[in-house]
């Protein structure tokens, strides 16, 4: 044989999986069973949220085998991010993979113990989104892969054939499936984290339903849009009224980016652009329009409320994220909590927040 | 592009053939199946030592010739048994060094999934772990990959890209996660086992690099 293609392809497997471990840790901060975190930035790690579960005595754990003591610097519940500082860190952050192809080769890896990195290969299986998530979130994009998650690989990534970071796995979101975060979303988060410690999501303080776009409206808007929110009611003294934003209003664009459904509106009401200026496109009278508007941002809940919250739900995140991923921990977890000594496990199914 | 997706097909196909003419099954109690793999032309087999329960074991070859094997050697500390047939014209596996495999490396398995005979699933080496035994060798390393494994594939090859044996599959974890002896475990086993029968007698196939 001249040339071996599958040896080839297997060796660059590896490659991939060599390169991304360089940027991949293990998290320690629940009960029994460590999880995955992800170099963002030097010092700082990129987790899931759900598997962060104290707020003191949070190690790291970095490739060489270093142990390190970490804090935590903000979480995102809705997106189930959450990001950690470290005193001393030489890894080198994460590389970003171009914007994921459906069918590409997919790599889940995860780092739960000390006898080195976990891989699971497969493809990008769907691109979806928006999705609303448990805790009022809501994910603008999310990635499907049939790359098995193990136990332990929350918060870890999802890599390309190069090794680069297509996204970060949970199963914390997706009722019991796991899902990538995309990297480029996710980083955007981690960003909001790593300045403000949360992320800010925003309002503009109007009611609004899906209505048609007409074709003479399009036209004057320049591309085609079959629909966009029609604002059936103001607020007033809101970012909308301020910027003089009315009812019978079509509002088709934000930030730059096409709104047709009131979820892309709500994805894009997300860091950095709340507080500062941004340009909102309407139809007024038949008539493409584009104004200035400030989204004002949306109180945050208060700390203590949060962490009362998530003691309450202890129990149910862990039959919640444990349960469904069919893994031989899972089925002990279960079984134990089958002896009633997670009774509270069994509560009946109610949304909070 | 085409051109690489059928170069890639048709090695896959070369080396799926290659391991299948090695592959035999081994009929186990209660009409349950396992796999064995022809470790040498002079008639060893290696399987699970879970799969053989007597001292004589029922085989089918890949050409459908049926044989009877003689159990050697057993060792369920490392679940493996080594067979000998007296049959000619026997393919045996190419075997590879498993102390060199890294995460992320395609494998194969191969094996009779489900009574289904000859199947192959693919996956990559996803960990290289240490698993504790029972025995005096009290750890050992153990391969765990994501290719799908099932009843019937025990005993059956885990092959690398070369088309070399790399590991004997032998347990699930979690419904999702295969367990495979590797090829240097099993490559002590059969040494020791020979050894034992024959003090000074031939010498074990080496391990290809």
């Amino acid at each position: 044989m001249a040339k071996n293609d599958l040896k080839a392809l297997s060796d660059s497997m590896a490659d991939a999986v060599e390169k991304a471990s360089s940027y991949v840790v293990t998290v320690d901060a629940r009960r029994r069973f460590p999880a995955t975190g992800i170099a963002y930035a030097p010092g700082l790690i990129l987790t899931a949220d759900h598997v962060v579960q104290r707020d003191e005595d949070i190690k790291v754990t970095l490739p060489d085998g270093a142990e390190h003591s970490a804090e935590v610097v903000g979480r995102d519940p809705g997106s189930d991010l959450c990001l950690l500082r470290i005193e001393k860190e030489p890894l080198s952050p994460a590389e970003i993979a171009a914007s994921a192809r459906v069918g590409q080769l997919a790599l889940a890896l995860g780092r739960p113990s000390s006898g080195g990195v976990q891989a699971s290969l497969g493809i990008v299986s769907a691109l979806s989104g928006p999705a609303h998530t448990r805790h009022g979130g809501l994910l603008s994009a999310h990635i499907r892969t049939d790359a098995i998650p193990y136990p332990g690989f929350s918060g870890g990534p999802l890599v390309d054939a190069g090794g680069k970071l297509l996204g970060l796995n949970t199963s914390g979101l997706g009722h019991g499936n796991s899902i990538a975060i995309p990297a480029e979303l996710a980083w955007g988060i981690a960003a909001s984290l790593a300045e403000h410690g949360s992320v800010k999501r925003g309002f503009l303080g109007i009611r609004s339903q899906p209505v048609e776009v007409s074709e003479s409206a399009q036209k004057s808007l320049g591309r085609s849009q079959e629909t966009g929110l029609l604002l059936i009611g103001v607020e007033t003294e809101s970012p909308a009224a301020t910027a003089g934003l009315m009812v019978g209003d079509i509002l088709v664009g934000f930030n730059g980016q096409v709104v047709s459904t009131p979820d892309q509106l709500l994805g894009l009401l997300v860091g950095e652009v709340v507080g500062s200026p941004a340009p909102v496109e309407i139809i007024r009278a038949g008539k493409a329009e584009t104004i200035q508007i400030t989204a004002a941002e949306r109180s945050q809940p208060d700390p203590e409320s949060r962490r009362s919250h998530r003691r309450r739900w202890r129990g149910r995140r862990h039959a919640f994220w444990m349960g469904p991923t069919m893994s031989h921990h899972a089925h002990r977890r279960r079984r134990r909590t089958s002896h009633g000594k997670m009774h509270n496990c069994e509560e009946p199914h109610s949304h909070h927040e | 592009m085409n051109n690489f997706n059928g170069r890639l097909s048709g090695q896959l196909n070369d080396l799926v053939d290659r391991l299948q003419r090695s592959l035999v099954l081994v009929h186990g109690r209660a009409g349950g199946a396992g796999a064995g793999v022809i470790w040498s032309t002079d008639g060893l087999v290696l399987t699970n030592a879970h799969v053989i329960s007597g001292a004589r074991a029922h085989l089918t070859l890949s050409d459908d010739r049926r044989a009877e094997g003689r159990l050697l050697a057993r060792d369920p500390d490392v679940d493996l048994a080594l067979l000998r047939l007296d049959i000619d014209s026997l393919h045996p596996v190419a075997v590879g060094d498993s102390n060199k495999l890294r995460p992320g490396e395609l494998v194969f398995a191969i094996g009779h999934p489900w009574g289904q005979r000859a199947a192959v699933t693919s996956g990559i080496i996803s960990h290289l772990a240490l698993a504790n035994t029972r025995g005096p060798r009290r750890e050992i390393p153990v391969i765990r990959t994501d290719a799908r494994l099932a009843p019937g594939n025990s005993g059956g090859p885990l092959a690398n890209a070369a088309g070399e044996v790399i590991g004997i599959n032998t347990m699930i974890v979690g419904g999702d996660q295969g367990f495979a002896i590797p090829s240097s475990v099993a490559l002590d086993f059969v040494q020791n086992s020979l050894e034992r029968a024959h003090p000074s007698g031939p010498a074990p196939p080496e391990a290809v690099n």
